[in-house]
């Protein structure tokens, strides 16, 4: 579903590259987290993926996309095929939870009836349904990261990649919302997740690649974060 | 693509930036307005022409001998003259006057002043072959032809007074527009700035559109309407502009130049035949302000 080959990434205003011949795949329904300490290249890779940017040697493929490749006019293709979700939500303060879940899709072009459905649905998928009328200011940070998922995930995207969603989020939070990607994860959705987050890590026992300085050091089908750290 | 969501994200933004949006709108109408008078100023100009060219006469004064000898045109003189001048090209009609006929004409000019009338005897006037040109151009070649022949005085052409009004006209036109084109500058850079601002106060939506997978359309049609937007109700101020314009200002203060028929009114039909020229422009401009603004200035 997800296959690096031989990627690196050199930002123009740093020296040493953020990626460094990264080879990786993730297969079709896998959850993986992407670990490594600060500056390794897990943002990097991520924004790979997502074509925001574009690697400097190597390919980077997604389904059957090669995104380094695809037109100016072809990527969102890509991007509604791969939901996202941040550390910061990035909600639209002055939309309701429903209505930020439905932008999703009316910018998608998607007809007003399937949005009626789909959104109910989603909601309730993460336990948001009796809230679809708050605005965000009126949720937890949990419950706004719900938000967010419910959003990246109501188009049925092949893969969820999220950039340290628990990031801001308390111990007890965190582990909800990692039960929320598993959910997902279970409906057949390929979840790719950065994080520094130990105790998550530890307790999911996934898949866990390692970065350190651009480049691959560790990849485990069932791993800890690792004690050298 | 859904109209009504597309249209409710430009009601939005133009609503988030309301002083910006009205700076804007003011700025187009005004310039619109501008470009609408100068236009209307050339289609003035263009009937006055017509109008006044016509009415103009080429005047070949006779010389005195046949002034004061021959009141009819029958001499060999002046009716080889009158055939001459009849078969020249670009010449519709000649008309001879006597010296009776002029001494006729400057009694009922001067009607009002019975001292000039009194002083004036008729053979202080020259009689004269009035000539009608079919192209006022023709003057020149007629004035070349003609004088310092035996039995012309002189050859004299209205129309240089109409030059020189028309060149004034001209003037005034020019003017208009230039500061139409200056206008329109002041409009492009507040339409550009404005669809700045309002991609930037939109940044958190254009961020989410971007990672969702909207199209380019769908991410830059909000802020390309909000520009046309502009174009199109600065359009009609400035057609709403130009109608009280003519009501409260031209129809009044040149009323009695109208009357005397010295300038064609300006009507109602004028202004609507201007106005889809104006509404045209306003759009296509702002909307090509719009596309090279996120062209140039706008992550999509
Ligand atoms: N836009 C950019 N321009 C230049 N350098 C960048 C840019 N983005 C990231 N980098 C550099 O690339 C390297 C990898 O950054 P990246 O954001 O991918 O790390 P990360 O693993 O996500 O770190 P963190 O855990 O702190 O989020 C860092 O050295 C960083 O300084
Ligand atoms: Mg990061």
């Amino acid at each position: 579903m997800i296959r690096l080959e031989h990627v690196s990434k050199s930002y123009r205003t740093s020296t040493r590259p953020a990626l460094d011949d990264v080879t990786v795949a993730v297969g079709k329904g896998e959850f993986a987290f992407l670990i490594g300490p600060s500056g390794s290249g897990k943002s990097t890779l991520l924004r790979l993926l997502l074509r925001e940017e574009v690697a400097s040697t190597g390919d980077v493929y997604v389904a059957d996309l090669n995104v380094g490749r695809l037109s100016q006019r072809r990527i969102p293709q890509l991007r509604q095929r791969v939901g996202c979700v941040f550390q910061d939500f990035r909600l639209l303060a002055n939309k309701t939870v429903s209505e930020n879940v439905a932008f999703a899709l009316e910018v998608i072009g998607k007809p007003r009836h399937t949005i009626r459905k789909v959104v109910p649905e989603v909601l309730e998928l993460v336990g948001l349904e009796g809230k679809a009328d708050r605005m965000p200011h009126e949720l937890s940070g949990g419950e706004q990261q719900r938000v967010a998922i419910a959003r990246a995930f109501v188009n049925r995207p092949l893969v969820l990649l999220a950039d340290e969603p628990t990031g801001n989020l308390d111990r007890d939070i965190s582990h909800e919302i990692m039960l929320l990607l598993e959910r997902i994860n279970r409906t057949g959705t390929t979840v790719l997740m950065a994080t520094h987050d130990h105790a998550i890590v530890d307790s999911m026992r996934r898949r866990v690649v390692e970065l350190q300085l651009g480049q691959v050091v560790r990849d485990e089908s069932r791993g800890v974060y690792g004690v050298s750290r | 693509m859904r109209a009504s969501f597309v249209f409710s994200e430009v009601v939005t933004g133009l609503r988030r930036n309301v002083t910006m949006t009205v700076a804007m709108i003011l700025t187009t109408a005004i310039s619109l307005g501008l470009l609408g008078g100068g236009l209307l100023v050339v289609r003035t100009i263009d009937r006055m022409q017509q109008d006044y060219y016509q009415r103009v006469e080429t005047v070949v004064y006779l010389s005195a001998d046949i002034s004061a000898n021959d009141p009819g045109c029958t001499s060999s003189t002046c009716s080889a003259l009158r055939g001459q001048l009849e078969s020249a090209p670009g010449v519709q009609t000649v008309i001879f006057e006597s010296r009776q006929a002029a001494f006729a004409r400057f009694q009922r000019i001067f009607q009002g002043q019975p001292e000039l009338l009194q002083l004036a005897r008729p053979e202080a006037l020259p009689a004269s072959l009035r000539v009608q040109l079919s192209d006022p151009a023709r003057f020149p070649s007629i004035a070349k032809a003609f004088t310092g022949r035996p039995g012309v005085d002189r050859v004299t052409d209205q129309g240089e007074y109409l030059r020189q009004l028309f060149r004034a006209l001209d003037g005034l036109r020019n003017a208009t527009f230039v500061i139409a084109l200056i206008q329109a500058l002041a409009a492009l850079l507040l339409i550009s700035n404005t669809i700045q601002i309002s991609a930037f106060t939109r940044r958190a939506e254009v961020g989410v559109m971007r990672l969702t997978g909207a199209s380019r359309w769908y991410t830059q049609l909000p802020f390309l309407l909000e520009a046309v937007v502009a174009g199109v109700v600065g359009g009609v101020l400035a057609i709403v502009g130009l109608v009280i314009g003519k009501v409260a200002f031209v129809d009044r203060v040149l009323a009695g130049v109208f009357e005397a028929a010295i300038v064609p009114r300006i009507g109602y039909a004028d202004i609507f035949s201007v106005a889809p020229i104006l509404l045209l422009v306003g759009s296509v401009v702002a909307a090509l302000t719009g596309y090279l603004t996120l062209r140039l200035y706008v992550r999509t």
